[in-house]
């Protein structure tokens, strides 16, 4: 068994991949397969007033239209609960799926939804995280009492800390504050979404998927549509690349909800348009840093406030928060933290998970503070960071105990590579101990 | 289901009957890599397909000191075209950008002239040329300087019962640079695009031709520009001017590429370099 | 309208009946069950779809279907030879040159037709050949390795009978 250690090996499934019959999710094509296409908001925010599908059922090749009535069970889903399967009432971002048209191709499916005649009064959307903020800011969704996101009853920061960042601040002999914004992007997996869903033959509803989580998903699936777990079968493992994207109900709940009202095999797939303008993004963090360091380096205060945009619906984005909250002070030693961290809603498709989920949003900023403290200084920036270097033992802001710190010999491993010769006090010291 | 009527005539004069009877509610398909992006997202709803694959319009000559350019010729072909290297390689260095090798296997010059966008990357190099379009229709041909022929981005002279048969290039002097900038190194449509062609004699310039792509409603010369250099010594701080005033000459907009700002700066040292490396200075 | 339209496919006759507005992507998984092409953008920028059409790379999602009658087009599914996998299939494999794999039909077919029009590219002429074939999982510091060991004559026994060079 050994003799395979410290050897490439070509993957155990990789034939597939190069003949081109590993099967993708949109790979499935069934006999009487159906397709299904989704009436989407044209406003990025509006309130439902009445919908006439008659000229789109009478369409030649349209079996039928799927509407939130036709849910069996949770009318809600997400990680949150929060967000539609299928808008009724009203539509949050522009895109937000009303309906669904099931047809016998794509082509009948699009050609029968501009016949639809929808009624949506148009309401006043806000893009913008601090105008959403705002005392007088439109509700992004009128089932809200604020476009801050509620922790607990009130509660719409999420503080961290540990000791006392007024009083690190006292014994500071300079203060930096900073103020840093990472971008929104898209995964742009090779492969956009899509999901087939069809009854097996011993009645399971079988919903093939590219999901990266299936765990997380098989409950919200069996919720909405009020099936036993015993009863569906989530097929999956084949991803086109996700990438963080997949771990969002895009098409599982659409596909199956078809499948369950018209008993025929429904797949629906994302154009890349689709994939591109409403699939979940990597949201947007903006977050303000205060740091306090004496003139021998040490840092003594770090307060962060950091903002994320979640979208209309909550999905992975209060989790978010959290999580960018932990990273965000950097792998340093600082005796008085405090991240306060807010996630607002705003009239945009949902937030999500990408890469690193939250991670780097708080690491970079932490790295370009520390640059800019280094310049200010007129100190080596490889010096100001190993000083203030984790060692074993140390407290991270959630107040966690660092065991098995490395940025020390990581840094020195980098210089080694870069072929910069490292100060001997430096190259002295361990993660070990300070 | 839509029914869409499908027409592969085998000449020309068959297939402008076909665009005379139907008009506007035919398009004409030709290497399809603009229409059929068009078709899958349900922007156009012709009813009826006119392929053009059949008209033999694929071929490059030399005729009566000119390039006679089929408009069916594809992009492919223009980049291993012995004519086209020896008489016209500003146009196959244009060509060489466009897109990718699979995209040029059947796009076309004649659809990338048709297509208008200001960004279209064959353009350039044939208004610098004063290429003249050869149009045919049911009733006959008419020819068109390239120059007259768009109107704004995506459109043209042509009507929708003609149809872009030949490029005729006449075969000026001067030495012709094509230069083209995107966000990413291949597969991109242009943030700022220029082709200059210098006609120069002892180091003083005869003639000159500043065209800018991307920069404008549609491929726009820069007449002042070139006015600055003829019959002028052309050395680097003149270089620095005419460009200056070949942007100053264009109106570039913020969109997803790029924003105006940038377009100046970035239209300027392309412009700059173009006419350097034209002018062999 | 539709219309029979008869081409062949990897090697053998074969007639379909499709619509004017139908690609040659569509006809190939939807109706002869040739899912090896795929469909990333269906406007031609991502390479997924890339097919040979008379030893030419083609995106199939950007070509109706019947203007490829009487045509040869060659797929993935046509690069193994009763049962052999082709060179660079066999490269791709063993250099681990994708991740997904989604990306990796178009890939091979742009490699294919790379390598029988320059049996002998350079690092950049495979990059400027490859450019329209994107991948996400970043594999593509494999696939020019791939390429480069086929080129050189790494699999050059394994040539399948037939190949065009």
């Amino acid at each position: 068994m050994t003799e395979y250690v410290g050897k490439a090996m070509p993957r155990y499934d990789g034939i597939g991949q190069v003949k081109g019959q590993t099967k993708f999710v949109d790979d499935f094509v069934l006999p009487g397969m159906l397709y299904a296409k989704a009436l989407r908001s044209p406003v990025h925010k509006g309130l439902i007033r009445g919908i006439d599908f008659s000229a789109a059922k009478s369409t030649p090749g349209v079996v039928g239209v799927v509407t939130a009535d036709d849910i069996p069970g949770a009318r809600r889903f997400g990680a949150c609960g929060d967000q539609p399967v299928l808008a009724d009432e009203f539509t949050a971002y522009l895109g937000e799926e009303i309906a669904l048209v099931v047809a016998v191709d794509e082509d009948t499916c699009m050609e029968a939804i501009e016949k639809i005649k929808l009624d949506i009064e148009e309401q006043e959307p806000v893009f913008d995280m601090f105008e959403a903020m705002k005392p007088d800011a439109p509700l992004v969704r009128p089932d809200l009492k604020s476009n801050l996101w509620e922790y607990g009853p009130g509660v719409t920061t999420r503080a961290m800390y540990v000791g006392d960042v007024d009083q690190g601040f006292a014994e500071a002999d300079h203060i930096f504050e900073g103020r840093y914004q990472t971008g929104e992007q898209d995964h742009s997996a090779m492969e956009p979404m899509v999901s087939v869903a069809y009854f097996d033959d011993a009645d399971r509803l079988v919903i093939h998927t590219h999901s990266q989580c299936l765990y997380f998903q098989l409950g919200q699936l069996a919720g909405i549509f009020n099936l036993p777990m015993s009863r569906i079968r989530y097929v999956g493992g084949t991803v086109g690349g996700g990438f963080g994207g997949k771990n969002h109900i895009h098409a599982d709940h659409l596909a199956g909800l078809a499948a369950i009202k018209f008993k025929r095999p429904v797949k629906y797939r994302y154009s890349r348009r689709e994939d591109l303008l409403y699939s979940t993004k990597r949201g947007v963090f903006i977050l303000e840093y205060k740091t306090g360091i004496k003139k021998d380096g040490r840092i003594t205060a770090n307060h962060i406030k950091l903002w994320h945009d979640s979208g209309a619906y909550g999905g992975f984005s209060p989790y978010g928060v959290e999580k960018c909250s932990m990273f965000a002070c950097g792998p340093y030693h600082i005796p008085n933290m405090r991240v306060d961290g807010q996630c607002v809603l705003t009239n945009k498709a949902g937030s999500s998970s990408m890469r690193g989920f939250t991670i780097m949003n708080g690491q970079f900023p932490m790295e370009m503070q520390m640059s800019k403290i280094a310049d200010s200084l007129g100190m080596d920036p490889w010096e100001l960071r190993f000083i203030n270097a984790w060692r074993d033992g140390d407290i991270g802001v959630s107040r966690y105990v660092v065991r098995g710190a490395g940025a020390l010999e990581a840094m020195r491993g980098a210089a080694e590579v870069h072929g910069i010769e490292l100060p001997e006090h430096l190259l002295a010291m361990s993660s070990r101990e300070r | 289901m839509r029914e869409v009527s499908y027409f592969a005539p085998t000449e020309v004069g068959e297939a402008v009957k076909l665009l005379a009877e139907h008009g506007e509610e035919a398009s004409v398909l030709a290497g399809g890599t603009d229409l059929v992006a068009q078709l899958n997202y349900y922007e156009i709803k012709p009813a009826a397909l006119v392929y053009l694959g059949g008209l033999g319009l694929d071929y490059v000559r030399e005729e009566d000191g000119k390039l006679v350019i089929g408009a069916g010729t594809t992009i492919a072909h223009l980049l291993t075209n012995d004519l086209i290297a020896e008489k016209f390689s500003v146009l196959a260095a244009a060509a060489a950008t466009h897109a990718s090798p699979a995209v040029r296997t059947t796009a076309t010059i004649g659809g990338n002239i048709g297509t208008a966008s200001p960004a279209g990357d064959m353009i350039p190099s044939l208004m610098v040329m004063d290429a003249k379009l050869v149009l045919a229709s049911s009733k006959g041909e008419r020819a068109v300087p390239i120059q007259e022929f768009f109107t704004g981005p995506g459109e043209t002279v042509r009507t929708p019962e003609e149809l872009i048969v030949e490029i005729h290039v006449p075969l000026l002097d001067g030495k012709a640079v094509f230069k083209k900038l995107g966000r990413r190194k291949a597969q991109v449509c242009s943030i700022v695009s220029t082709a200059v062609r210098l006609e120069m004699e002892g180091g003083v310039c005869k003639d000159a031709r500043i065209v800018l792509g991307s920069m404008a409603p549609t491929p726009l010369r820069c007449s002042k520009a070139e006015a600055m250099l003829k019959g002028k010594a052309v050395d680097a701080a003149l270089v620095a001017e005419c460009a200056a005033q070949a942007v100053a000459e264009s109106t570039p907009i913020d969109d997803q590429r790029a924003t105006a700002w940038y377009r100046a700066k970035a239209g300027t040292a392309l412009v700059e370099r173009a006419l350097a490396e034209a002018a062999g200075i | 309208m539709k219309q029979i339209l008869s081409f062949t496919l990897n090697g053998s006759p074969v007639d379909v009946v499709v619509t004017p507005t139908e690609t040659l992507l569509d006809v190939l998984r939807e109706k002869l069950g040739v899912t090896g092409p795929k469909r990333g953008c269906d406007d031609g920028d991502c390479g997924t779809c890339t097919v040979l059409i008379d030893g030419e790379p083609v995106r199939s999602c950007l070509t109706i279907a019947l203007t490829v009658a009487g045509r040869e087009v060659l797929t993935v599914e046509g690069l193994t030879t009763d049962g052999d996998l082709h060179p660079l299939q066999k490269a791709f494999h063993e250099h681990g040159a994708f991740q997904c794999g989604f990306c990796t039909p178009g890939m091979l077919m742009s490699a294919k037709a790379l390598l029988d029009h320059n049996p002998n590219p350079s690092r950049t002429e495979i990059r400027e050949y490859m450019s329209g074939n994107l991948c996400r999982c970043g594999s593509y510091e494999e696939v020019i390795e791939a390429i480069q060991a086929v080129a050189a004559g790494e699999y050059a026994s394994q040539v399948p009978a037939g190949d065009k060079e």
